[in-house]
């Protein structure tokens, strides 16, 4: 049954994490209860909102109703980028290669610099001073602490975890829990994938490598640890769950993110740019950026090859560099490249005065160098998910709308399901509802954007324009002014022949309008909802009917009552 | 109009200078962005009701007549579709079925009750009325498209404001029902003149030809065209 994966052993990887990374480098101290909102939701919080039972994907709202004098400050990626340079440049002291995942996230090989420091361990604990030296001293996280002018001046609201294990992954686990478990995790050469398969499956969604839907069919097929899944045979695993499965696969069996790529990208895809006039405005550098980008994913991308790791030097025409190597294993797109040389500038830029590697001249070279290329597989999203601009616009729009009238007023729609067209979709409060995840959501399993399978006794098309919530009340008659009535058997009485609309309410009388004559009916169509339960049981029979003005209705009797309760207009 | 003018000032200068590649710098440089360059796509059996071959940003249509929501839903499904977010304002009747059938996706649908009050409660007319402009203006900056109705009391003002909006940010609005004092680019009239499928007593609704006639100050001519709905 089970099939050993025959990978290499992946590299040893050391990560460092600093959880809630946003909100420290938001200056707020620990004792403060503070969040960092992003698109209204929660993406970091400092531990005191956390005590108070602020989560990581909340909304503003619940937030706000878990800890009512919370400071909310809204995400900006730069800010949490400049703010982290003091922390690359300090662990480029004793590592010169590393690579800068995201903000608060950094991994780096442990060979090299374990044997150098004397083992994993001290390397640790060399990895820690650098980046959090009060941590070390032992004093306790760092409330209302003058700010010094160190590298680390503004403390570190939590202490940073440290993971040591054979491949990204793994390594990536292991930092996480070493912020649990106050000290750093290591994982023994080779342990990796027993380490993994303890692990509960929802680690591949935490880490952003496998999406909330891919893991929550694992775990609803009964695959509830990482060791679960990495027993089932690949060949399996491909067949099911495609180029997304296998990867998760090769995660739970402990190998690593990417398979190694065992040959350098061809020396050509090296792109840089000597400026003969030094650049002295970032924009100009960045603009220069994204012509390179736009040439290497262009470039990269005809060969059907994404770049998961970049390389980008700055040079200053006073021999100043600044190098950052930036990983991302779903692969970075061109504007994902701009963003990582916008982060390395700026925080390059804004650096303290009179630090040693302070920015003194204009930019003269720019290189970016894809230093870790792999076949995209298609996977490839947009920096934000895909989101487009008109969805950024969407979402603030909706926001502003809201405020202006209530969250209630503004709604989205939400499929539900029915035989009438009144029950089939729900409007739902429009911040109540995950917009970004939702639009990859309805184009991928087609829920929300229609009928996903057949609704056996719902109407064909075409479906009324207008659907009315509360049905208007009619009058039905033959030809000789006899009310039409359906028998229990779904027999109609008479041909109808024509309709009048009633006004008012049942309680002042009915007052009925003219007389419409009836050219072209259909129906009856019964429908018997529920009969098992008696509070929700209803009994009806749906018609189609066309009055002389060409209007088409969608008529409704039910309990001896018609009712017009959609318009084909 | 506009066209016209620099076309005959290209001659001119051509005659007069001899130097083609001048005019075509000219050109090239020239910051006009001529209306029928700024359209979202239309359905092709629409196409032809507007000169432009498609919906001009910036513009006001009405759709009246008794196919008139049908017609307005056939006209933004492919804005929609190509990425763009439609607004829904005071039409709580729309029907999602039927705009999803012209092939809207829904997913990328906002519907907005400009006549809730802040604290969810109905209030009284006279803020209500003041609120509709701002609702409009906050959701023609956020939605390239919108599906709305004019208060029967919006006052002159307030919607010549939203006017401007639109005309600015480049959005297009299609009213529904009576446009009051708005005026509008372009009026859509439709007059329905039957269905098929249906018998006495037999079938189901199908199809409908619907004549569709463009009249308005930006519809030059009178367009008429017939044509089926849901095509």
């Amino acid at each position: 049954m089970t099939e050993k994966p025959t990978h290499i052993v992946p590299p040893r990887i050391v990560t460092v994490w600093f959880p809630d990374w946003p909100v420290t480098a938001a200056g707020f101290s620990a004792d403060i209860p503070a969040a960092v909102m992003s698109a209204d939701r929660v993406v970091a919080r400092t531990p005191a909102a956390a005590a108070e039972g602020v989560v990581i994907g909340q909304r503003r709202r619940q937030a706000q109703r878990r800890c009512p004098n919370i400071e909310l400050i809204d995400h900006d990626p730069d800010r949490a980028a400049r703010e982290f340079e003091p922390i690359g440049r300090a662990v480029a002291e004793l590592s010169p290669r590393f690579d800068v995942i995201e903000p608060g996230w950094i991994s780096l090989a442990a060979r090299g610099p374990s044997r150098y420091f004397g083992g994993d361990k001290d390397l640790a604990k060399k990895l820690l001073a650098a980046v959090a030296p009060d941590e070390v001293a032992g004093c306790e996280a760092a409330g209302g602490r003058p700010a010094g002018s160190g590298p680390c001046d503004r403390g570190v609201v939590v202490q940073p975890g440290i993971g040591i294990a054979d491949g990204r992954f793994a390594s990536s686990v292991a930092a996480r829990l070493s912020v649990r478990r106050r000290e750093p995790v290591m994982v023994e050469p080779g342990e990796a994938p027993a380490f993994c398969a303890d692990l509960p499956i929802g680690w591949l969604q935490t880490l952003g490598e496998s999406d909330p839907e891919l893991v929550e069919l694992f775990t609803r097929l009964g695959l509830r640890r990482l060791g679960d899944l990495a027993q089932l045979p690949v060949s399996d695993v491909i067949g099911r769950f495609g180029h997304s499965g296998v990867h998760a696969h090769r995660l739970a069996s402990g190998a690593d993110i990417r398979p190694a790529s065992t040959t350098d990208p061809a020396p050509e895809r090296r792109l840089d740019q000597v400026l003969d006039d030094p650049a002295a405005q970032s924009g100009a550098v960045i603009f220069i950026a994204k012509q390179l980008a736009d040439e290497l994913a262009g470039s990269l991308g005809a060969d059907g090859r994404v770049c998961t790791r970049l390389v980008v030097l700055l040079e200053t025409e006073h021999g100043e560099r600044s190098e950052r190597s930036w990983y991302r294993s779903a692969g970075l797109s061109a504007p994902a490249m701009v963003e990582r040389v916008r982060w390395q500038l700026d925080a390059w830029i804004n650096l303290p005065k009179g630090s040693d590697q302070e920015l003194t001249g204009g930019i003269s070279l720019v290189r970016l160098t894809p230093d870790e290329v792999r076949s995209d597989n298609g996977s490839q999203l947009g920096l934000w998910g895909g989101q487009s601009e008109a969805d950024r616009q969407a979402a603030r729009a909706i926001t502003r709308l809201a405020t202006l009238t209530s969250e209630s007023a503004v709604t989205v729609p939400v499929w539900r399901g029915g035989r009438l067209p009144a029950d089939r979709y729900q409007w739902v409060p429009a911040t109540m509802v995950d917009l970004d995840g939702r639009a990859r959501a309805v184009s991928r399993a087609g829920t929300g954007s229609g009928p996903s399978g057949p609704w056996p006794g719902a109407l064909p098309a075409p479906s009324p324009a207008s659907v009315f919530a509360d049905p208007y009340p009619i009058e039905l008659f033959d030809e000789h002014d006899e009310a039409v009535t359906v028998s229990g058997r779904g027999v109609v009485s008479a041909r109808p022949a024509s309709l009048r609309l009633l006004r008012g309410d049942a309680s002042s009388g009915w007052r009925p309008g003219p007389p419409r004559s009836i050219v072209a009916w259909a129906g009856p169509w019964p429908v018997e909802e529920r009969w098992w339960e008696p509070g929700s049981h209803r009994r009806l029979a749906r018609f189609q009917v066309v009055t002389d003005d060409h209007n088409g209705y969608l008529v409704v009797a039910e309990k001896q009552r018609w009712w017009i309760s959609a318009r084909y207009d | 109009m506009r066209c016209a003018n620099k076309c005959s000032y290209t001659r001119k200068m051509e005659q007069a200078l001899a130097l083609p590649e001048l005019v075509a710098l000219g050109d090239r440089v020239a910051p006009v962005l001529l209306a029928h360059e700024r359209t979202l796509p239309v359905a092709e059996e629409l196409a032809e009701l507007f000169v432009e071959g498609g919906l001009v940003r910036g513009r006001i249509l009405t759709c009246t007549g008794l196919a008139a929501t049908s017609l307005a839903l056939a006209l933004v499904a492919p804005v929609v579709a190509t990425g763009s977010w439609l607004g829904i304002v005071d039409l709580p009747t729309i029907g999602l079925d039927a705009a999803s059938e012209f092939g809207l996706p829904l997913e990328r649908v906002v519907a907005v009750n400009s006549e809730h009050g802040g604290d969810g409660s109905r209030e009284s007319d006279d803020r209500r009325a003041h609120r509709w402009p701002d609702v409009m203006a906050a959701a023609i900056d956020g939605f390239d498209v919108l599906l709305a109705r004019v208060p029967a009391d919006a006052s002159p003002s307030s919607v010549r404001k939203v006017a401007t909006r639109v005309q600015r940010r480049g959005a297009v609005v299609v009213l529904l029902g009576d446009p009051g004092p708005a005026t509008c680019d372009g009026v859509l009239h439709t007059e329905p003149l039957g269905w098929t499928g249906v018998g006495n007593g037999h079938g189901h609704l199908q199809q409908r030809s619907v004549v569709v006639q463009a009249s308005g100050r930006r519809m030059p001519g009178r367009c008429r065209r017939e044509l089926m709905l849901p095509a």
